[in-house]
């Protein structure tokens, strides 16, 4: 009875590394649970930072990038001359495509009640270049800006476009708040 | 330069200069136009992300994919069953949910989590990284045998596995603990997380990546080719956590020596090199 009760070395040893294992992950664990369980974080852009570097179209590690342009239409101020819409030197203020600053058309221009235009963004087409966004920004209301489109970001741990970002952008947002407004939106 | 131009950068210029009326505390370059009672602006899409509950399918379905590898491993003892488990974790882990969150990558997380008090650790990274660690502790490393979509890619790609000599096999091993070390300072120091951004496998489970990691990846498997499961036995920094646990695993794979006639064959077949001739007890 003594004897089997007699622990060998390795035995003893095994017991103790096994203790110490589970204090630590334990404790690591526990004591990250106990300070901040959260439930999901989702990438967002946070367009009061972004400087329209336009890296947000090549570094998605998606072929077509998570990152689209939105457009808050309350900010807009359906000028004619949008400096999001038409390229610095067109040649005529129309929709012809060497006037367009979107390098894929993906800014739809319509005549709401004269003399306002209404630009719409198409989703499909858009790869999240910033071109119109820079144009906004610079003579602009800042109404069109790059979010994070949710259905299409795979939410990678390491966000690639993240680390290529200049003006640190990009930030880890709650998933049941998962985009950031620009100043001024009413959103 | 054209006259409509010239006007538009007088213009332009004027409103630089004339201080924008701020009545709602926000400045507009050219104030949103009153568009009558009538109007309606237009729908903006935003796309809801992923929905939270999903987080807790994915830690159920972790936590029954370790249950059944430990079963497989320990009790049922059926090679054919581990590999029919590696590719429905490799299905589900690597090809459905895009190899993001993994126990690998979460290392950094949980690193940057502790040196780092704003940082906002979400507990399903938590759960991926503890659960194998646990599981580690009672069973072994059978989240590397049936869990791990990486694992069960480079066992697929195995074809014919080469004995790699144990003074490199032993040689290269240290680097998944200098790999670790590099990948948790980097994390600790909010630089950014070194595992994800050079791992070979996500660009197979994406079908996209970026040049040099499609290199990189086409190297890792090439070489998985002949060798077994290079990643995890030379670079894997979580296999290294999972190897100092396992050591004292409560109950885990071993040759009984008593019965053993030392005739060598299992350690000629393990393609991982796991089995040495002379050594009494061996680990996946």
């Amino acid at each position: 009875m003594s004897e089997e009760k007699k622990l060998t070395r390795s035995e003893f040893l095994a017991h103790c590394g096994r203790g110490v294992g589970l204090l630590i992950v334990g404790g690591v664990a526990g004591g990250l649970a106990a300070r901040n369980a959260r439930a999901g974080m989702v990438w967002q852009i946070d367009p009061n930072k972004c400087n329209q570097c336009g890296q947000c179209a090549t570094h998605c590690v998606r072929d077509q990038s998570a990152v689209k342009c939105f457009h808050a239409f309350e900010m807009c101020g359906y000028c004619e001359l949008c400096s999001g819409f038409l390229e610095p030197k067109f040649i005529t203020p129309d929709e012809g495509a060497e006037n367009q600053l979107c390098p894929v058309g993906a800014i739809v221009r319509q005549r709401e009640i004269d003399p306002y235009y209404s630009y719409e963004i198409d989703e499909s087409r858009c790869i999240g270049c910033a071109r119109c966004v820079k144009g906004c920004t610079q003579f602009g209301n800042g109404s069109l800006y790059l979010q994070v489109r949710h259905d299409l970001c795979l939410n990678c741990n390491e966000c690639s476009i993240a680390a290529a970002c200049p003006s640190n952008a990009f930030v880890r947002v709650p998933a049941n708040k998962p985009y950031i407004p620009r100043l001024g939106a009413n959103l | 330069m054209s006259g409509r131009q010239t006007l538009l950068r007088a213009c332009l210029v004027l409103l630089c200069l004339l201080p924008a009326i701020a009545s709602t505390g926000v400045e507009y370059f050219s104030p949103p136009p009153d568009l009558g009672e009538g109007y309606t602006y237009p729908e903006s899409y935003q796309a809801e992300p992923r929905a939270g509950w999903l987080a807790w399918v994915d830690t159920f379905a972790l936590t029954v994919a370790l249950t059944l590898a430990a079963l497989i491993a320990l009790r049922w003892r059926r090679r054919r069953a581990m590999v029919w488990l590696s590719v429905a974790s490799l299905l589900y882990f690597g090809f459905y949910r895009k190899g993001c969150v993994c126990p690998i990558g979460a290392i950094q997380n949980v690193a940057r989590a502790l040196f780092d008090t704003t940082y906002v650790l979400p507990w399903v990274v938590l759960a991926f990284f503890a659960f194998p660690l646990l599981f580690a502790l009672l069973f072994g490393r059978v989240f590397c045998s049936g869990v791990c979509p990486f694992g069960a890619l480079q066992d697929l790609a195995l074809l014919k596995p080469v004995r790699v000599p144990r003074w490199l096999d032993e040689g290269l091993s240290l680097l998944r603990y200098f790999y670790l070390g590099l990948a948790v300072f980097l994390a600790a120091m909010g630089a950014g997380y070194f595992i994800c951004r050079y791992d070979p496998f996500v660009s197979f489970f994406r079908m996209s990546g970026r040049f040099h990691i499609w290199v990189w990846s086409g190297a890792v498997v090439l070489l998985s080719f002949f060798v077994g499961r290079p990643y995890c036995r030379y670079l894997c920094p979580y296999g290294a956590l999972l190897g100092m646990l396992s050591r004292f695993a409560v109950k885990r794979a071993t040759i009984t020596p008593d019965r053993c006639v030392a005739c060598g064959l299992c350690a000629d077949a393990c393609p991982f090199g796991a089995i040495r001739e002379g050594e009494e007890d061996a680990q996946q």
